[in-house]
């Protein structure tokens, strides 16, 4: 079996309820989905379809009601996933480097062992003059970088990313999915990327899912066939790459107008 | 028509004949007003001019006999009265013994106070068992309890650390846990993604975490550590600053009661001061 091709998460009829004072809130219902070894995977659906319940499940940090996930890692000594949090996660008790060397340190690396990895992926997102600084003295920006600093210097086999620069202006944005590609690409990583924009999602990923209106199921799967590496600027203008996104907005249109006539 | 006719008439001024110029100042050329910002010199004038100036009506309003002098003496009499207290050492070998008695009180009842805390904090068992007792025990002012402690523990030192200990214990346990029950969710959702054991977890997260807190503990413990010592001090104590204010009450002299008093205060601004130094060195992420 080829890279890309060969299965690392399969979900099996995966619901999540939630109990909310005796109510049952059905986050995501019945879920199938293969997530393949090495793949960049989008995933895109309205606020409240059940994005971050699903990321939560696969990182173990949220339980499923019903149903399946196998995850059948490619190197199981290497720790399995890690999570590139939605929203500020770094301990604001820590500097820079302290953040980014957690996984690391948690699993019991020496410390001469784990600097240079450290030192590397922050010298990668641009940060060397502030590895020493603590969260709070950090545009926002710069503390979602040391996030995604974080997650690589773990050196997981599946990255999480839950809308990690959905918070950020749009110039930062740009240079984030830059940043990303760039350390990504020939790490042979799986990753699950959540966001709100189709924009993003094409630009980063392979594949791209969209999800429905609560509660979450599968709407649609499209392939991106835009060739890497990819230059995020000069792909936009990409004849292709139109005829994805108005392909990928119009199976989320429909998703959207239901989630906003039921609230 | 009338309106085209009415703008038309409107003189544009030339540049020159331009005079309600306003211009914005840069930050160099605002001396004049810092008078107005708090690092004004007339501020820090005032704020060492207002102790002062009660001390000079203080002195004023006995000497005229508004005041009575036998109760309330004059500044100048107290400081010629202090003289002496200095010079023999009692001053101080007084203050030296209440220091103690805080001191030892004070991290008899802080260590295990941000030990349970976080216990307490941390699992809902341990949690469970402890509350019922916390909330039993703390709202009893610990005065109540001095009579008991003197009865167990006799008149010497431990029963006045004691009873500072008790009074620190409970503010620092309660506190503790309430910054540990207050850290955000998401931090210990970090630590579990990145494989944190329980041990690296209490380290790394719920200690640091509830620092803040802890810290609030410690100054609200501290002054609750003022108050007693004084009153473990009123009974079977034969010396500390405490003992001075009750002996100079015994024989009514006011003025030694005023020097112990300056030197409760200055205590007070001490044991603050430390405490400051000590949280801006643990928790160096609040201040730059
Ligand atoms: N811990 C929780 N308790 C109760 N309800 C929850 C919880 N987490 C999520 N939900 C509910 O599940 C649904 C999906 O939430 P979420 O996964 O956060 O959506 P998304 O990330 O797509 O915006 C929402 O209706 C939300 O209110
Ligand atoms: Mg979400």
């Amino acid at each position: 079996m080829f890279y890309k091709e060969r299965t690392i998460i399969k979900l099996e009829g995966v619901t999540k309820v939630f109990n909310v004072k005796s109510q049952k809130v059905t986050a995501i219902e019945k879920l199938n989905l293969s997530i393949y070894d090495g793949e960049f995977l989008c995933i895109v659906g309205p606020s409240g379809c059940g994005k971050t319940t699903l990321l939560r499940i696969l990182a173990g940090l949220e339980q499923q009601t019903s149903g399946r996930v196998i995850i059948s890692p490619r190197e199981p000594e290497k720790p399995l996933n890690s999570m590139v949090f939605q929203g500020d996660s770094l301990f604001p008790w820590m500097t820079v480097k302290q953040n980014v060397a957690y996984g690391l340190k948690m699993r019991g690396v020496a410390p001469k062992d784990y600097e240079k990895v450290v030192a590397h992926y922050i010298n990668m997102m641009g940060l060397s003059k502030f590895e020493n600084a603590y969260p709070h003295q950090l545009s926002g920006g710069m503390r979602q970088r040391v996030s995604v600093a974080r997650a690589f210097a773990n050196d997981p086999e599946i990255l999480l990313l839950d809308e990690p620069f959905g918070a950020l202006d749009e110039q930062n944005r740009i240079l984030l999915q830059q940043e990303l590609l760039k350390i990504w690409e020939g790490t042979f990583k799986t990753a699950v990327f959540i966001t709100h924009s189709i924009d993003e999602a094409l630009i980063l990923g392979d594949r791209v899912l969209v999800m429905t209106a609560h509660p979450g199921r599968l709407k649609a799967e499209i392939k991106i066939d835009l060739p890497r590496p990819r230059d995020t600027l000069s792909m936009r203008a990409n004849k292709r790459f139109v005829e994805l996104y108005e392909q990928i907005w119009s199976y989320l249109k429909e998703e959207v107008i239901k989630a906003k006539s039921a609230v | 028509m009338n309106m085209t006719e009415e703008k038309l008439k409107i003189k544009i001024p030339r540049e020159k004949e331009i005079k309600n110029v306003i211009v914005l100042e840069s930050e160099e050329n605002n001396q004049k007003r810092s008078v107005f910002g708090l690092d004004g010199i007339v501020f820090k004038i005032c704020s060492l001019f207002s102790p002062l100036l009660i001390l000079v009506l203080w002195e004023l309003l006995s000497k005229l006999g508004i005041l009575d002098i036998r109760l309330f003496s004059t500044p100048s009499l107290i400081l010629k009265s202090m003289l002496p207290v200095v010079i023999s050492g009692e001053l101080f070998y007084n203050t030296f013994i209440s220091i103690r008695r805080i001191v030892l009180g004070f991290l008899a009842g802080a260590i295990p106070g941000v030990i349970v805390g976080l216990s307490m904090g941390l699992f809902p068992l341990i949690r469970l068992v402890f509350q019922p007792i916390v909330s039993a025990v703390f709202p009893i002012p610990k005065l109540a309890i001095m009579p008991l402690i003197l009865l167990v523990f006799g008149l010497g030192e431990v029963s006045k650390i004691f009873v500072i200990a008790m009074g620190v214990f409970f503010l620092v346990v309660i506190n503790t846990m309430a910054g540990v029950l207050n850290i955000e969710q998401i931090y210990l959702d970090v630590a579990k993604n990145y494989g944190a054991s329980r041990k690296d977890f209490y380290l790394t997260v719920a200690l640091p975490g509830a620092l803040p807190m802890i810290f609030a503990g410690f100054k609200v413990a501290m002054g609750t550590a003022l108050l007693l010592i004084v009153a473990a001090e009123l009974s079977a104590a034969r010396a500390g600053i405490g003992y001075m204010i009750w002996r100079a009450y015994d024989m009514f002299d006011i003025e030694r009661m005023f020097v112990a008093l300056i030197m409760m205060s200055v205590l007070g601004y001490v044991f603050s001061f430390v405490i400051d130094w000590i949280e801006r060195l643990a928790i160096p992420w609040k201040h730059n």
